[in-house]
């Protein structure tokens, strides 16, 4: 068990590393379009060539021919490390040109290939992890403080409480939301930045996502107060806020933490359909949810495999986090009352 | 019977009340159903004013909503701009369709995920049980349409299913090959369907049952020599019951609304792409009676699911709910 | 023996029914006038399927306002006088011939004699004279009522005799017998009842029987499965016929199928479920071109199509409104030096190659090269030159800071958004691309996607953006539709729509060019007016023009007599002239 924490904090550690550091680690700049090689498949690093072995990796150019791109082996183009490239704020807080390996131009090293304007995929995964997870985890954070509130209030208090706040998630989630979002993007200016953006886009997915957990949390609620220690908590006089935290919310916990590990890559993803109606991140920013809606055509799922970087890198940190969340509850689990 | 009561009386002022918002919100949304038209330069603006104010649609949003609310009592819900009849015809024959392809979705969800859950809890850890939370973070952070395109993909490309088959009515075609028709039909948006319900439940019930098998009474049960399967199934799962019935109750709810991407995707000839269609070109009235009968099924399904976790959990019923 | 009789019985029954799948054509008699056409031939049988991205919603030819419906609905009915998709020239249809007046204002039709509905019943000058009633009623509100109506006043319909019918213009119109392509004919002996109850527009919804639509076109309706698949079968009496003397149409049933978006079509035609697709995109093209040795599928890549793509900065009066962001902003969008640095800077050949996977033309103007008729050649395409553009915006007061972004001569950053509509995903792809090009001149351009009917209000009713992205065009090769574009008051005027007085002199000019084709009845003398209107039209740069994509179509081995066109219905228009082919047949063509 220990190990096991240990790596899966590491990996989390290591993934928000390099979505923090993307500016360092990605070797172009995320818009920068090269018209040259679009939809280009992932350079291939070369360690051997016909003088031999070498230690340091080598790429060719792609060329474009007839029915797809070939290596240009005429010229080799080393990896370097250390570089200097376009410029970036490292953090947000200052400018540097360093960048931790590219390749010397007219060749391009795409690790995860290009998309369709011949932007470096790779580099969009790194900068668009940074905008879809934070906005993933704040949208997150704030429908499961919504949902929790409403459905321990609902819970605890039951009665006409009850029904109106059920009856309050049920017209949440009957209602177009679509239409509502449609009102809102008329209301809003048409340009908005892309950090106003993501504030919105995650306000928008909190508010609507309260509903279901506040149903799952009442639901659990709803059988947690009859408990015999809680009534015997009651029965001491201890007030309702007491009752509630301490012997309420831990019961509640488990559920919202598997909400969460479902939530988290749910909303990165309702990103797709928000951008349908203009509510994602704009070009040409990049953000996971908007590289993702690309592979909702058949031929480019099909054609250019290589575009389902995002996706995988999406799977990948819901995995860490699932298991992370995992082991987070059956440490939980051992200080539960009752236990 | 006070409570089913109650329940009703809320249910009846839920639906009013959605079907108000809906009419505000339909009008908050730039663009109305004959703009269409205005892209089509051989179209004249007298044409287009003369057609808004022959179905009404230049009247104040209070009474347009209440001919709605009078046509509703007729049982019609509106009038559809697009298919120029009424709503409800247009509705329920579709929503026949998408019914029977979700509640077997639910029927074999289900069936699959409560045990598939409370196996994977019995044997936490295990390799099974790290496959599976693969698996289900595959399918819940990615979107269902892309799971849809993927998997028609793969059908479409391998050919693993014939994807021309009869209509879904025919008269004339023998029952048996009808229902093997539908069956084959079927497959693709069920499995779709599945796939992306069963991720979230198994996960659900999974971590509840985890979390009633390190209390006390459960151990006490195994330390009488109950067995596991029994432990499990008697004691343990009724007492995780709760996430598990509101989820039920989710389930029960999304029978109409939640195979919309899914139908679309697939061709089924359910109320998702009529649906859709109507959002997206403003055939309001037939958008309303969706999201109506939408609500209706939302309301039945959060009832049963209470009236579920009445019978789960007997002490909720009880006085123990006094003081307040 | 008694046994061999009942088998053989079986047998022919079972092949009867086998075989009975659409009704067999009735024997042309000599008593019809048909339609010869002389270059077709194939054989009988067979079924065709085509997908379709949305479910008709109405077979009513009068109220439909859809494609998706009038694309049917097209196969079921026959109008007067047809637009052959090929020639792109006007042919006889229910009109044999038509003799016009030497003002060009009276057109005399001669129908032809002894055809019949898809129910058996005789056609003739009284189904002509009802049908024009309904159109140009103002109770029915036909969106093709304003096609007939010219100079506000209607077309003039008179029956001369029981297979002559007259129209009069109020005045010459060029042309004019364009307009007859598209206005159904309409059976009297099921229709008017309905209409003289006021009761037309509900009549011939989806839910009416077969048996009570009929129309002149090559199928009539067998069966709509709701959210599924409308069927059509043969219609027996069918007023055209082939080399061979054989009645049209070859196929026994023509279906259908609703399939929903583009890539379920392809998806579908690759699995064997359709047997045509209309337009694809060149990623979809291109995919199927790839398997093209291994299905023997048939691709037609057409050239250019008629629509065009543009980018329209907002140059309405905004002096009602409270947009003062945006009139700030017009100072430059008026600014035609402005506009020209916008063009020149615009690399099209990325857009053909990035966007339209290079199955596609880039655009000067608004004819491009598929419009071999009108197209004026003499138009410039300059290349793309940042210098070029660079230099225009200086000479226009214009100038850059240190970092490279652009300033106008007030000082202000040059900063302003294009929408867009967020389901069209080449249009999206041309913004991203114009916003690279345009940074590279300092200008900062953001690209807002909007929801597709929400761009259409902010375009047409609330005039609330900077700049959009849109495409028009596609309908005809002839000018005439093309005039509520281009002239002041037309509805589609879209940089400055709601004007009433041409407020340059250029805009004054394609005016009064636009009237005068409209009335020229030599095409010579049309062409010299409209190729003036288009060099106006690229030099002042009203709408600066992108790209226009090619007309891609399939069809798998088996479909005979295969030949799509640039108008639409693109794979549709010679239905009547497909036919499945045996296998050895497509064998043999792979």
């Amino acid at each position: 068990m220990r190990t096991k924490t240990a790596i899966l904090i590491a990996a989390l550690g290591a993934l928000h590393l390099a979505l923090l550091c993307a500016g360092f680690i990605a070797p172009y700049d995320p818009v920068a379009q090269n018209r040259e090689v679009p939809y280009a498949p992932p350079t291939r690093l070369h360690l051997h060539d016909a003088s031999g072995w070498h230690l340091r990796p080598f790429v060719f150019r792609w060329t474009l021919a007839d029915d797809g791109y070939l290596e240009d082996k005429s010229h080799s183009f080393p990896v370097h490390l250390w570089t200097t490239g376009s410029s970036y704020k490292f953090l947000g807080l200052f400018e540097t040109t360093r960048h931790l390996f590219s390749v010397d131009s007219p060749a391009t090293v795409a690790l995860f290939g290009t998309d369709g304007f011949g932007r470096d995929e790779f580099s969009r995964v790194l900068y668009g992890g940074q905008i879809s997870v934070a906005a993933g985890i704040a949208a997150t954070l704030i429908a499961l403080l919504a949902g929790a509130l409403f459905g321990v209030i609902a819970g605890y208090y039951g009665n006409w409480t009850d029904q109106s706040l059920m009856a309050g998630t049920e017209l949440f989630l009957s209602l177009p939301w679509l239409y509502f979002l449609l009102g809102v993007r008329a209301f809003l200016p048409l340009h908005v930045s892309p950090v106003r953006t993501f504030f919105l886009l995650t306000c928008v997915i909190g508010l609507i996502g309260w509903a279901r957990p506040a149903r799952l949390v009442r639901g659990i609620v709803l059988s947690s107060r009859t408990r015999n220690y809680v009534l015997a908590a009651r029965s001491f006089g201890a007030s309702d806020l007491h009752v509630i935290r301490e012997h309420i919310l831990p019961e509640v916990l488990g559920v919202l933490m598997t909400q969460a590990t479902v939530l988290v890559p749910r909303y990165i993803a309702a990103e797709v359909t928000l951008s349908f109606f203009g509510l994602g991140v704009n070009e040409p920013v990049a953000s996971w949810g908007n590289m993702l809606s690309t592979l909702q055509q058949y031929s480019v799922l099909v054609s250019y495999a290589w575009l389902l970087a995002p996706a995988g890198a999406l799977v990948i940190t819901s995995v860490i986090y699932a298991l992370l969340a995992d082991v987070v509850q059956s440490r939980l689990e051992f200080q539960q009352p009752g236990n | 019977m006070r409570y089913l009561g109650r329940t009703l009386l809320r249910a009846i002022l839920l639906l009013a009340g959605v079907s108000i918002l809906c009419f505000l919100f339909t009008e908050m949304a730039p663009g109305k159903f004959f703009d269409e038209l205005r892209l089509n330069p051989q179209v004249s603006p007298e044409t287009i004013a003369n057609l808004r104010s022959r179905y009404g649609l230049d009247q104040p949003l209070a009474v347009r909503y209440g001919r709605w609310v009078r046509s509703a009592a007729h049982a019609d819900f509106g009038y559809s701009l697009a298919y120029n009849a009424p709503v409800a015809p247009l509705l329920w024959g579709r929503a026949r369709n998408t019914l029977l392809l979700t509640t077997t979705a639910m029927l074999l969800t289900w069936l699959i995920s409560l045990p598939l859950g409370v196996w994977l809890a019995a044997r936490r850890g295990r390799m099974l049980d790290q496959a599976f939370s693969i698996a289900s973070s595959f399918l819940v952070s990615i979107p269902e349409v892309v799971i849809a395109v993927a998997l028609l993909a793969i059908v479409v490309r391998w050919r693993l299913l014939p994807l021309s088959a009869g209509p879904l009515n025919t008269e004339g075609v023998s029952p048996w090959t009808h229902v093997q028709d539908l069956a084959t039909r079927m497959v693709l948006p069920v499995t779709i369907l599945v796939f992306v319900e069963s991720a979230i439940i198994v996960r659900h019930v999974r971590a509840s049952v985890l979390e009633v098998l390190e209390t006390p009474f459960v151990q006490a049960a195994r330390s009488f020599g109950i067995g596991q399967a029994r432990v499990l199934f008697r004691h343990v799962l009724p007492a995780a019951a709760s996430p598990a019935i509101s989820l039920f109750g989710f389930s029960l709810a999304g029978l109409v609304s939640g195979s919309l991407l899914t139908e679309v995707v697939c061709g089924w000839p359910g109320l998702g792409p009529l649906i859709l269609e109507a959002t997206l070109s403003r055939d309001f009235y037939l958008v309303i009676g969706g999201i109506m009968l939408s609500a209706l099924f939302m309301v039945g399904g959060n009832l049963i699911a209470d009236v579920m976790l009445l019978a789960a959990d007997p002490r909720i019923r009880t006085g123990a709910l006094d003081a307040h | 023996m008694k046994v061999i009789t009942r088998l053989t019985l079986l047998v022919c029954l079972l092949a009867g029914v086998c075989l009975a799948v659409g009704p067999a054509p009735e024997k042309p008699n000599p008593g019809e006038e048909l339609f010869r056409a002389a270059q077709v031939s194939g054989h009988y049988g067979g079924q065709l399927t085509i997908g379709g991205r949305a479910e008709p919603k109405t077979f009513n030819p009068v109220i439909a306002t859809d494609a998706v419906s009038r694309e049917m609905i097209g196969r079921l009915m026959a109008d007067l006088i047809e637009i052959n998709r090929a020639s792109q020239q006007t042919e006889p249809a229910l009109a044999k011939s038509w003799k016009t007046s030497a003002d060009g204002r009276v057109f005399t039709l001669q129908l032809r004699k002894g055809i019949r509905f898809s129910d058996g019943h005789r056609f003739d000058a009284d189904d002509v004279l009802f049908s024009f009633a309904v159109y140009m009623d103002e109770n029915v509100d036909s969106p093709q009522r304003d096609l007939l109506i010219i100079d506000g006043k209607p077309l003039a319909v008179t029956k001369i005799d029981q297979y002559t019918v007259r129209f009069t213009l109020p005045r010459p119109y060029a042309a004019a017998e364009r307009l007859f392509d598209g206005l159904a004919m309409l059976p009297r002996h099921l229709l008017e009842k309905p209409y003289r109850e006021g009761k037309f527009i509900q009549s011939w919804s989806l839910n009416t029987s077969a048996n009570e639509v009929a129309g002149l076109g090559p199928f009539r309706l067998k069966q709509y499965v709701p959210g599924e698949r409308v069927v059509l079968e043969r219609n027996p009496y069918y007023w055209k016929v082939d080399s061979h003397n054989d009645r049209l149409p070859y196929l026994d049933e023509l279906t259908f199928l609703f399939v929903g978006t583009e890539d379920a079509q392809v998806m579908r035609f690759e699995a064997g479920a359709t047997n045509m697709i209309s337009r694809l995109s060149s990623e979809n093209y291109n995919l199927l071109n790839r398997e093209r040795n291994r299905t023997g599928a048939q691709l037609s890549d057409l050239g250019p199509s008629l629509e065009y793509n543009f980018v329209v900065f907002n140059q309405n009066d905004l002096s009602s409104k409270k947009l003062d962001a945006i009139v700030r902003k017009q100072k430059w969008f008026r600014d035609l030096k402005f506009r020209q640095a916008v063009s020149a800077a615009i690399e099209r050949d990325a857009i053909v190659r990035l966007v339209y996977g290079t199955r596609g033309t880039a655009l000067w103007g608004n004819v491009g090269p598929g419009n071999k008729l009108w197209v004026n050649s003499a138009i410039a395409h300059p290349q793309a030159s940042t210098a070029t553009a660079r230099e225009l915006l200086r000479s226009a007061g214009f100038s850059w800071n240190p970092s490279g972004q652009l300033f106008d001569s007030s000082g202000a950053r040059v900063e302003f958004s294009i929408i867009t509509s967020s389901s069209n995903t080449q249009r999206m792809k041309m913004a991203t691309l114009l916003q690279d090009d345009l940074s590279h001149l300092g200008m900062q351009v953001h690209v807002v996607p909007l929801e597709f009917r929400a761009l259409v209000d902010r375009v047409f009713q609330s005039f609330d953006y900077d700049a959009a992205i849109m495409g028009l065009g596609g309908g005809d090769a002839d000018p005439n539709p093309e005039m509520n574009v281009w002239t002041t008051q037309g509805t589609s005027h879209l940089w400055h729509l709601n004007e009433t007085q041409p407020e340059t002199a250029w805009e004054g000019e394609i005016d009064r060019l636009m009237q005068q084709q409209m009335v020229t009845i030599d095409y010579n003398k049309r062409k010299q007016l409209y190729d003036r209107v288009q060099h106006l039209i690229s030099e002042n740069l009203p709408f600066i023009f992108l790209a226009t994509p090619n007309v891609l179509a399939a069809a798998d081995s088996r479909v005979g007599n295969f030949h799509p066109a640039i108008l639409d219905p693109y794979t549709l228009w010679n239905v009547d002239e497909l036919y499945i082919r045996t296998p050895t047949e497509s064998a043999g063509v792979r």
